[in-house]
C-alpha cells in the first residue's frame, strides 16, 4: 500500500491542497497565478507544483517561460474521486472561498494592464522579468 | 487548511492504512489481533493507534491488559466519505486482500484457546 500511502502524503500539505483547490477553480493556471493569488515565491510555488506534477495529479504545458498547469486526473480514477470528495470538503470552509475570491481578483488585475501595474511589487517585479 | 492537511497525514502512512484497512473489516480489534496481523511489534500497533486515536479516526474500550480500538467517523461526515473512498481504492489491492485473509486466520485461529494466537493475545 506503499503508493496508496505516496498518494495521501501528496495532498498532506496545506500549500498543494490550497493549489489544488486553485486548479479545481481557475482550469489552466500559470505559476504566476498560483504566486499571484497564495502569496508565496517561486520557488515554493514551483517545487509544490513539480511534487503534483510527478505524482500525476497535474500536467504541464511551457508557454515562452512560463509553465501552466492543469489537473490532469482521468475520469473514474481513485485520484478523480478524491479531488471531488476534496473539493466537498473544501467548499464550506471560509478560508477556501477566501482563496477563491483572491484568485478571481488575481485574474481580472491580469486582464487589465493599467491596473496591473498597481498590483504587489513583488508579483508585479516577478512578472516583468518573465513576461 | 490545516485540519484537510492533517488528515490526509494521517493517511500518508502504510501502517495507518492497513490499520485502517483492518478495522473496515471487523467491529473491534484488539491491539494483539493488529500486532499479530501485520506482525508488527506492540510499540508500534499502539504508536499508530493513539495517533488514529487522536485524530479522530478510532475509539478505544480498555479490556484488561489490552486496549481495542473500532472506527469511530460519524455516518456521513468527510471521514466517513474518506473511508470509504479508501476502501474503494484498496479493494481492487491483492496486497489488502491478502491481509483481509491473514486477519480471518488470525481470529479463527484466535477463537482455539491452545491456539499460538488465543497465546499470544492472553499474556500482556
Amino acid at each position: 500500500m506503499r503508493a496508496e500511502a505516496r498518494f495521501f502524503k501528496s495532498l498532506a500539505d496545506e500549500t498543494r491542497l490550497k493549489i489544488l483547490w486553485l486548479l479545481l477553480e481557475g482550469g489552466e493556471l500559470c505559476v504566476c497565478d498560483v504566486i499571484g493569488a497564495l502569496g508565496i515565491t517561486q520557488s515554493k510555488a514551483s517545487r509544490h507544483l513539480r511534487y503534483l506534477y510527478h505524482l500525476g495529479w497535474v500536467t504541464d504545458r511551457r508557454e515562452g517561460l512560463l509553465m501552466n498547469y492543469r489537473l490532469c486526473v482521468p475520469p473514474g480514477s481513485p485520484g478523480e474521486k478524491q479531488l471531488k470528495l476534496l473539493a466537498e470538503m473544501l467548499d464550506s470552509l471560509p478560508e477556501a472561498q477566501a482563496l477563491r475570491a483572491q484568485l478571481h481578483d488575481w485574474l481580472g488585475k491580469k486582464r487589465q494592464p493599467q491596473v496591473r501595474a498597481t498590483a504587489g511589487d513583488k508579483e508585479e517585479s516577478w512578472i516583468k522579468t518573465f513576461s | 487548511m490545516k485540519n484537510e492537511a492533517q488528515l490526509f497525514k494521517s493517511l500518508a502512512d502504510e501502517t495507518r492504512l492497513r490499520i485502517l484497512w483492518l478495522l473496515m473489516a471487523k467491529e473491534e480489534l484488539c491491539v494483539c489481533d493488529i500486532m499479530g496481523v501485520l506482525s508488527i511489534t506492540q510499540s508500534k500497533a499502539s504508536r499508530h493507534l493513539r495517533y488514529l486515536y487522536h485524530l479522530g479516526w478510532v475509539n478505544d474500550r480498555r479490556e484488561g491488559v489490552w486496549m481495542n480500538y473500532r472506527l469511530s467517523v460519524a455516518p456521513g461526515s468527510p471521514e466517513d466519505k474518506q473511508l470509504k473512498l479508501l476502501a474503494d481504492i484498496l479493494g481492487s489491492r491483492p496486497e489488502a486482500q491478502a491481509i483481509r485473509d491473514r486477519l480471518d486466520q488470525w481470529l479463527s485461529a484466535k477463537s482455539q484457546p491452545t491456539s499460538e494466537s488465543a497465546a499470544a493475545c492472553r499474556c500482556s
